[in-house]
């Protein structure tokens, strides 16, 4: 077996496109699944009725479930559950948004609860009003604190991202798939996919580590 | 001090608070008028810091009421804002915002539950912070600090909502030793211009200098309601004098 560079010049750019799809469909998913992981997130903040049953259970349910099976079921039993006909990426799009929204609700939930009990004594003894409270006290440094997390689960996403090739979506795994069928030059295609999502992921990686030391040293001072 | 003024700014009446089967306040009765400053003191777990708190509703009470400024206590949610508005709080831990600058934390209250523009809201922590003697300090964050500065910030930002009463939960407890006095010297200030407060402290010194009376609690009850000299030189309760013997 040879690992020759030369197979990926005339059909790099697919893989590039490839590329593209992967971070369109990341963003879509990461948009309306931010939506939904704060209406989620109230839900379960507010303790108790119907409204905190149903996102314990949303949460829990597509938190819990693997990602491929989450994909396969959006793709294929939605449309014979609701007569729902969606194109690959937009079940893929789909799929993403609920893995995010059950995820990124319980990050939400844990920064606002990790909120120091004085910070909202000192709030409530100056008589701010509530919409302020959680504006100017709490949500500032609960997203600071949360932000390590949340990168750290974007990582997770792009690689869960790579499962849509199953269902064909055009994304960069299934592109690098389909060139190594053409080509049968698999190594260096699926090489070339190992190298863009390290160069995608890996300075997030030290992002969350640099985070997670500086807050280390805050907290131990 | 304001020997005259019997103008009612604090009435408890009856205050019981119990966590679970613990009992905090055992039926504390008091009242404090306008201008008093009144030190409450008593061993640790004796629910001085509990009583203060019910003053402004950051402690729920199981039965009595607490009538602040002419609010009574438990009592709808917009009274309860209204009443913190008027009353100020110092915490042990300061309790300051550590995302926002000092002149952040100093205007936001003033600016969202006072109406006040911006331009208003800063020449007053500017002046509030100049009086606590930290003027130079504004665009700093509370971590760039020292606890006694942090300490005099957070009274500002308590004054910056000009409260007619100030309540101080052991406002020098987390303080290291050569800080404590610029605090009290703070509060000395406060006390001579008139300010109704009240001080549960450990400080016996300031409290027998400052106050007008002591509170002596143990066990969740008002044991000893009594004028400093009193209260330091002729204790009677047996509990008093064992928590005097330990502290003087």
């Amino acid at each position: 077996m040879t690992f020759d560079l030369n197979a990926l010049e005339a059909d790099y750019p697919l893989v590039l496109q490839g590329l593209l799809v992967t971070l369109r469909i990341v963003f879509y998913a990461i948009l309306f699944g931010a939506v939904g992981s704060v209406v989620l997130c109230l839900g379960k903040l507010s303790g108790r009725g119907p409204g905190y049953r149903v996102a314990v259970f949303v949460i829990d349910f597509f938190r819990t479930i693997p990602e491929v099976v989450l994909i396969f079921w959006v793709y294929s039993c939605l449309p014979l559950l609701f007569g729902l006909r969606m194109s690959a990426e937009v079940s893929g799009i789909v799929a993403l948004s609920l893995f995010v929204a059950a995820n990124v609700a319980e990050i939400l939930r844990a920064g606002i609860l990790s909120t120091e009990k004085g910070q909202l004594e000192a709030a409530f003894s100056l008589g701010l009003p509530a919409p302020t409270i959680w504006r100017r006290v709490v949500l500032p440094p609960a997203v600071r604190r949360m932000m390590p997390n949340f990168v750290n689960f974007l990582t997770e996403l792009l690689k869960a991202s790579s499962l849509l090739s199953t269902i064909g979506v055009a994304e960069i795994v299934y592109q690098a798939t389909v060139l190594g069928n053409e080509t049968f030059a698999y190594l260096e295609f699926l090489t070339a996919v190992a190298v863009l999502f390290f160069m995608l992921i890996f300075p997030l990686s030290l992002y969350v580590r640099r985070a997670e030391t500086r807050h280390f040293k805050r907290t131990s001072r | 001090m304001n020997a005259g003024a019997t103008k009612l700014a604090i009435r408890c009446t009856d205050v019981v608070k119990r966590y679970g089967t613990f009992v905090a306040l055992d039926r504390v009765s008091t009242t404090i008028a306008t201008g008093e400053v009144v030190c409450v003191i008593g061993p640790s777990g004796s629910g001085k810091s509990t009583l203060l708190r019910t003053m402004n509703g950051l402690e729920t009470i199981d039965s009595g009421t607490v009538d602040v400024l002419g609010h009574t206590l438990p009592g709808p949610r917009r009274e309860l804002e209204t009443i913190r508005r008027r009353v100020g709080m110092v915490f042990q831990n300061f309790n300051l915002f550590g995302h926002m600058t000092v002149r952040e934390n100093l205007v936001l209250a003033p600016m969202t539950a006072r109406g006040l523009g911006r331009a208003e809201a800063d020449e007053a922590a500017q002046k509030l912070l100049t009086r606590v003697g930290i003027g130079e300090q504004i665009d700093k964050y509370p971590a760039q600090l020292s606890g006694g500065q942090q300490q005099r910030v957070a009274i500002a930002r308590a004054l910056a909502m000009e409260p007619e009463i100030m309540l101080f939960d052991e406002p020098t407890s987390a303080l290291d030793p050569e800080m404590v006095n610029e605090v009290l010297d703070v509060m000395r200030d406060l006390a001579r211009g008139g300010m109704t407060m009240v001080v549960v402290t450990h400080e016996m010194g300031f409290a027998r200098e400052v106050g007008d009376r002591i509170l002596f609690m143990a066990e969740g009850q008002l044991l000893v309601d009594a004028a400093p000299a009193t209260f330091f030189t002729a204790p009677e309760d047996e509990r008093q004098k064992a928590f005097l013997s330990k502290v003087l």
